[in-house]
C-alpha cells in the first residue's frame, strides 16, 4: 500500500516549549508525522493538545515566551529550525502558507482586502502595485467571491465571515504555495459553509499537487478529506497512519476513544460513549504515558514509564505500550463506516 | 459615518450651553459687588449707590439666576467680556493681543511632543522590557513625575541663570523696539513666521532663543504621556492575530511593525493625543509664568492672584470652548482614521 | 492580593516607589517630634528672621525673632534654619516636614472624594443606560471640557485661598476619569453570564452592582488613583506657585516654591544663590509624586494579564 509520493515534510520529535512564571509549558513535547506531496494531513485532538502550536513552530511564528526546543522540521529536506529569519521569510507565505481560525480577527481592519491579498505577490515576486491589484481580483473570483472588483476595495468588517475567510484562503493562496496549513479554518463558520470551504481548499490545491495540513477537533472533516491523519494528545502525536487504518484499525486507546464517542446513527446507543476524565494542566502532566489516567487498558508500567514511539509498520507510528489489548477490542466487532 | 458625525455635532451646542452654565453657576458664587466690579472700568463708579443701582440694573445682577444666564450669555457672545484690571484694557482687547504669543509657544510644542512622544514609544513597545525600553520608560516617568514649573524653573535655572542661552520673555529689548514700533510688518502675529516674511533672521533667532527653553518645558510632560499611551497601545496591538498573519505572509518585521501595527496601534493614540494638546493650555499657563513668557496663560496667572474676576471668568469660557471644539475635531477625525467608523 | 503585593516588592521600579513612599510617611507621622510647631496653627511655618531675602541652610534664627517666641511663651527647639528660609524668613525646613502631612492629605483626600463621586456615578450610568447614562455621560462631558489647571484655577480664585477650598477644586474637576473608567468596565461586565444568572435569581439591582459588578471591575479604578494622588498634589503645588492656593506662610511644598520664582536667579553675578529656595521643596515635591507613580505604573503592569509569561 506504499505510493511512492514525494515526502514534502517531515516532522521529527518536535518540542515546543513555553516558559513562563508558573513554570515551563510543554506545548508540544514529542510530534512526528509526515506530509506527502498532493496529499493532505489531519492533525486531530482535543483543545489544548497543541495541534495550534505545531502549526506554528513549523512556520517558527511563536510569540514570546514559547520557544522550539527540539526535534526537526524538515521541509524539502532543509531542516526549518536550522534557517535563518530572513531565509524563513521568504518560505512563508511563498512556499508554506497558513490560514488561521479567526477571519475577523486575522485581517487586519484598516486594510483593504485588495491589499492584503496583494501584499505576498508584491514581496515575493516584486509585482508592482497595479499587477497584484489586478492578480487579487482573479484570486478573489478564484475562491467565489462575487463583485470581486468591488471587494478588492473593501474592509473586512463590510464582508460576511464565509467571505472573509474565503479572502483569507486567496490570501494564502496568492502565491501558490506547496504547502497549505489550516488551523481550524471552519470551525468558526456555519456549517453549511464549512463544506464549500473545504471544497475549495481541496479544489486550490489540487491545481498544482499541493498538500494541505489540516488542523482540527472534528473527526467528521477528517473523514471527508484527510489522506493521513496524526492523533494527538498532550503535546504529542500517539498515533500516525493513513485513514484507513485509522478508522478501520486504529492501536491506540485514545484513538479508539474519539471514534467510539461519535455518535451512531445506525445502532441504538444508550449513552454517549465518552472518554472518562479530562484533557490534563500543561502544568501538572501525569507521570509516563500522557493518557493514562483516562484510559481502559492503563497498567502499572503505563503510570511509570512513556511509551516510545513504535512503528507498527511503513507509515503507522503508535506510542502505547498495550498495542496487543487495543488490537484485540477493535476485532472484537467494531468499524466506523468510511 | 454621516450619523456619526450628525451625532457628534448636535452634541456640540448642548454641551456648550451646559459649560457656558456651569461657569455662569461659578460666576454666581461671587456677590454682586464682585460681579460687578468685572465691568466697570473705573472703581470709583461704584462709591455712589446711585450709579451701583443704575449697574445692577443694567447688568441684570439682580434678576432670577436663568434671566441672568440668558443675558450673561448673550453678552459673552458678543465678545462684550468685560473690562480686565491687570490688563487695564477691554478683556477682550486683552485677549487679542496676547493670544498670538500662546499660540506660537504651542504650535511649536506640538512637533515635540509629537514626534518624540510616538516615536519612543514605538521603540519602547518593540524592545518590550528589555534595557532600551526601561531606559525609555525611566525617561517618561521622570518626566510626568516632574511637576511642569518645578521642570521649568530648573530649566530657567539652568539655560538662563547658568549658561545665559535661553533667557526669558518673549523678545529681548533691541528686538521689540523694531517688531513693535519700527518698520515691521506683522502679517500674522507670530513673531518667528513674521520675522521671516520680513527677511529679517536677527529678530526670528532672538525669538527663536527666547521660546526653546518654554518649548522644553511645555513638552516634556506631553511627550512622556503620549509615550506611555502609544506604548501601551502598540503592545496591545502586537498581540493581535492580524499580526501573526502579516508574519506568516513573510512580511519583514520593519513593515509589521511600522506599517501594519503601528496604523492600528495609532488609532486611539490620536484620540487621546489631540485631547493632550489640549490639555496643554492648563501647562501654559505655569509655563508661561516661569518664563515671564507675554502670553494668555501668564495674564491668566496674574489676574488669578489679583482676583480680576472678570478676566478669570473669561478665561474659563475661552479656554473651555477651545476645549469642546477641539474636542469634536478629535472625534471627527477620528471617523477619518478608523475604517470601520468611516464605511460604517 | 498576595500575589499582588508580592510583586510590587519584587519589582525594582516599584519597591523604589514603595521605600520612598515609606519614608515620607515616617515624616509625616513624626512631624510634631521633628518639628514641633511654634504656634496654635501647626501648619503655619514659623519664621526665623524678617528677611526678604531668602536666607542660607544654616542661618541662625535673628535676635528678634528670639524674642518675639520668648514673649509668646514659645518654646523654640531649634535654633538653625537648616535648610534655609524662603523669602519672608520662614524656616523651610519645618515647611518641608509639615508640609509632608499637607501633601498626604491633600492626596488621599481628593482622590478618596473623587473616586466615590466618579465610581457612583459611573456605575450608576453604566448599569441602568438609557437616558440615565446618556444624561450623566452628558455632564461628564461638560466638566471634561475644562483644562484641569484651569479648572481649578478658576474655582480657587472666586472661592478663595485655602486649601480646603484647593481641595474642593480639585474633587470638583477630578472625578470624570474614574466615571469613565468604571463605566467602562462595567459595560464590558455587564453582558457577561454571572451577571445575567445574577438578574435571572432575582437579585436586586444594587445588590448586583455592589458585590457582582465593582468587585470585579474596581482593580483599574485603583491603580489610577494610586497614580492621581502624585498628581493632584503636583496640581495643588502648581496652584500655590500660580499664587492661587494656600495661603502665604502655610506649610504646603508648592506655596514654599512660589517665592522661589523671583529668586531662582539670583542676583546678578551669583546665579544659583539661592538655589535651596527652590531645590528642597522641589525634590521633596518630585520625590513624593515619583514614589507613587512608580508604584501606580508597575500595578498597571502587573494587572496586565498578557504580561504573566515573564521567568
Amino acid at each position: 500500500m506504499k505510493n511512492k509520493k514525494k515526502l514534502l515534510l517531515e516532522i521529527k520529535d518536535l518540542k515546543t516549549h513555553f516558559f513562563t512564571e508558573e513554570g515551563v509549558v510543554k506545548a508540544v513535547d514529542g510530534v512526528d508525522f509526515e506530509v506527502y506531496q498532493g496529499e493532505t494531513l489531519g492533525i486531530v485532538g482535543e483543545s489544548g493538545c497543541g495541534k495550534s502550536v505545531t502549526a506554528f513552530s513549523i512556520l517558527r511564528l511563536l510569540d514570546y515566551p514559547g520557544k522550539t526546543v527540539g526535534g526537526e522540521v524538515n521541509f524539502k529536506g532543509e531542516n526549518l529550525l536550522k534557517k535563518t529569519e530572513d531565509e524563513m521569510r521568504k518560505i512563508r507565505g511563498k512556499e508554506i502558507a497558513m490560514i488561521f481560525q479567526e477571519p475577523m480577527t486575522a485581517l487586519n481592519p484598516v486594510f483593504t482586502v485588495g491589499f492584503q491579498v496583494s501584499e505576498a505577490l508584491m514581496m515575493h515576486f516584486k509585482m508592482s502595485k497595479e499587477e497584484a491589484k489586478k492578480k487579487s481580483v482573479e484570486l478573489l473570483k478564484k475562491v467565489g467571491i462575487p463583485i470581486p472588483e468591488q471587494r478588492v476595495n473593501e474592509y473586512p468588517h463590510q464582508l460576511s465571515g464565509g467571505m472573509r475567510q474565503r479572502a483569507m484562503i486567496a490570501m494564502a493562496m496568492s502565491c501558490d504555495p506547496i504547502l497549505l496549513i489550516a488551523d481550524e479554518p471552519t470551525t468558526a463558520l456555519d456549517v453549511t459553509i464549512q463544506a464549500q470551504i473545504l471544497d475549495l481548499m481541496m479544489n486550490l490545491l489540487k491545481e498544482f499537487n499541493g498538500s494541505l495540513i489540516m488542523i482540527t477537533h472534528d473527526l467528521g472533516v477528517i473523514a471527508e478529506i484527510a489522506d493521513r491523519i496524526a492523533i494527538m494528545y498532550a503535546g504529542k502525536v500517539v498515533e500516525y497512519a493513513d485513514k484507513k487504518t485509522i478508522f478501520h484499525h486504529p492501536l491506540h486507546p485514545y484513538t479508539l476513544g474519539l471514534l467510539t464517542s461519535i455518535p451512531r446513527l445506525d445502532m441504538e446507543m444508550k449513552r454517549l460513549n465518552v472518554i472518562p476524565g479530562m484533557v490534563p494542566n500543561p502544568l501538572h502532566f501525569p507521570s509516563g504515558c500522557k493518557f493514562n489516567p483516562r484510559c481502559r487498558f492503563t497498567t502499572d508500567r503505563c503510570k511509570k514509564e512513556e511509551p516510545p514511539l513504535i512503528k507498527i509498520e511503513e507509515g503507522h507510528l503508535v506510542k502505547c505500550w498495550n498495542l496487543d489489548k487495543v488490537e484485540k477490542e477493535v476485532k472484537k466487532g467494531f468499524l466506523v463506516g468510511v | 459615518m454621516l450619523s456619526y458625525i450628525i451625532r457628534r455635532m448636535l452634541l456640540l451646542p448642548i454641551i456648550l450651553i451646559g459649560v457656558t452654565f456651569l461657569i455662569f453657576c461659578v460666576f454666581s458664587l461671587l456677590s454682586p459687588m464682585e460681579r460687578l466690579a468685572t465691568y466697570v472700568r473705573d472703581p470709583n463708579t461704584l462709591k455712589s449707590s446711585q450709579s451701583v443701582e443704575r449697574l445692577i440694573a443694567k447688568y441684570h445682577l439682580d434678576e432670577p439666576f436663568p434671566l441672568g444666564y440668558i443675558n450673561w450669555l448673550e453678552r459673552m457672545v458678543h465678545f462684550d467680556l468685560g473690562w480686565s484690571q491687570t490688563a487695564n484694557q477691554p478683556v477682550s482687547d486683552a485677549i487679542k493681543q496676547r493670544f498670538p504669543a500662546t499660540l506660537e509657544l504651542v504650535l511649536y510644542s506640538i512637533i515635540p511632543v509629537i514626534l518624540i512622544g510616538i516615536w519612543l514609544g514605538v521603540i519602547s513597545a518593540v524592545h518590550h522590557n528589555d534595557m532600551l525600553d526601561q531606559t525609555i520608560r525611566v525617561t517618561a516617568i521622570i518626566g510626568w513625575s516632574l511637576p511642569t514649573f518645578i521642570f521649568g524653573l530648573f530649566v530657567l535655572f539652568i539655560f538662563y541663570g547658568i549658561l545665559g542661552w535661553f533667557p526669558p520673555g518673549r523678545l529681548s529689548a533691541w528686538a521689540q523696539d523694531i517688531v513693535y514700533t519700527g518698520h515691521f510688518n506683522s502679517y500674522t502675529h507670530l513673531i518667528t513666521i513674521d520675522a521671516l516674511l520680513n527677511g529679517n533672521i536677527p529678530i526670528f533667532l532672538d525669538a527663536l532663543r527666547h521660546l526653546i527653553a518654554p518649548i522644553i518645558t511645555l513638552s516634556y510632560i506631553s511627550w512622556a504621556f503620549l509615550l506611555r499611551i502609544t506604548r501601551s497601545s502598540m503592545l496591545d496591538t502586537l498581540q493581535k492575530d492580524y499580526i501573526r498573519t502579516a508574519r506568516a505572509k513573510g512580511v519583514d518585521e520593519h513593515t509589521v511593525i511600522h506599517l501594519h501595527a503601528k496604523r492600528n496601534a495609532l488609532i486611539p493614540v490620536t484620540t487621546i493625543a489631540g485631547m493632550m494638546i489640549i490639555q496643554m493650555m492648563g501647562g501654559v499657563m505655569i509655563t508661561e509664568t516661569v518664563f515671564s513668557y507675554p502670553g494668555l496663560g501668564f495674564w491668566a496667572a496674574q489676574s488669578a492672584q489679583q482676583l480680576d474676576y472678570g478676566t478669570v471668568i473669561s478665561f474659563a469660557l475661552l479656554f473651555s470652548t477651545i476645549m469642546v471644539i477641539g474636542n469634536l475635531v478629535v472625534d471627527l477625525s477620528y471617523a477619518l482614521i478608523d475604517p470601520r467608523i468611516r464605511l460604517g | 492580593m498576595n500575589r499582588i503585593l508580592k510583586k510590587l516588592f519584587s519589582n525594582a521600579t516599584s519597591l523604589i516607589g514603595i521605600i520612598l513612599l515609606f519614608f515620607f510617611i515616617i515624616i509625616a507621622i513624626f512631624a510634631p517630634a521633628i518639628t514641633p510647631p511654634l504656634s496654635d496653627d501647626p501648619y503655619q511655618i514659623p519664621r526665623m528672621s524678617w528677611d526678604i531675602n531668602p536666607q542660607p541652610p544654616g542661618s541662625p534664627m535673628s535676635d528678634d525673632m528670639k524674642e518675639i517666641y520668648e514673649f509668646l511663651e514659645k518654646e523654640v527647639k531649634w535654633e538653625k534654619a537648616i535648610c534655609g528660609t524662603a523669602e519672608g524668613g520662614y524656616d523651610i525646613f519645618y515647611g518641608l516636614i509639615w508640609g509632608t502631612r499637607t501633601a498626604f492629605k491633600i492626596g488621599l483626600i481628593t482622590v478618596l472624594l473623587s473616586m466615590l463621586i466618579g465610581v457612583i456615578l459611573g456605575s450608576i450610568s453604566a448599569y441602568f443606560g438609557g437616558w440615565i447614562d446618556e444624561i450623566l455621560m452628558r455632564i461628564t462631558d461638560i466638566f471634561l471640557s475644562f483644562p484641569f489647571l484651569v479648572a481649578a484655577m478658576v474655582l480657587t480664585t472666586v472661592l478663595g485661598r485655602g486649601l480646603d477650598k484647593v481641595m474642593i477644586a480639585l474633587i470638583s474637576f477630578g472625578w470624570m476619569g474614574y466615571a469613565r473608567l468604571i463605566r467602562g468596565s462595567i459595560l464590558s461586565a455587564k453582558e457577561e453570564t454571572y451577571v445575567m444568572a445574577a438578574k435571572a435569581l432575582g437579585v436586586n439591582d444594587t445588590k448586583i452592582i455592589w458585590k457582582h459588578l465593582l468587585p470585579n471591575t474596581i482593580f483599574p479604578v485603583m491603580v489610577q488613583a494610586t497614580m492621581n494622588i502624585g498628581s493632584m498634589v503636583v496640581t495643588a503645588a502648581a496652584l500655590s506657585f500660580l499664587g492661587v492656593g494656600a495661603p502665604v506662610g502655610y506649610a504646603d511644598w508648592g506655596q514654599m516654591v512660589s517665592f522661589a520664582r523671583n529668586w531662582i536667579i539670583g542676583s546678578s553675578g551669583h546665579a544659583g544663590q539661592y538655589w535651596y529656595a527652590v531645590f528642597y521643596p522641589g525634590i521633596f515635591i518630585v520625590l513624593f509624586v515619583l514614589s507613587w507613580n512608580l508604584i501606580g505604573d508597575t500595578l498597571r503592569d502587573i494587572l496586565d494579564p498578557r504580561l504573566r509569561g515573564e521567568l
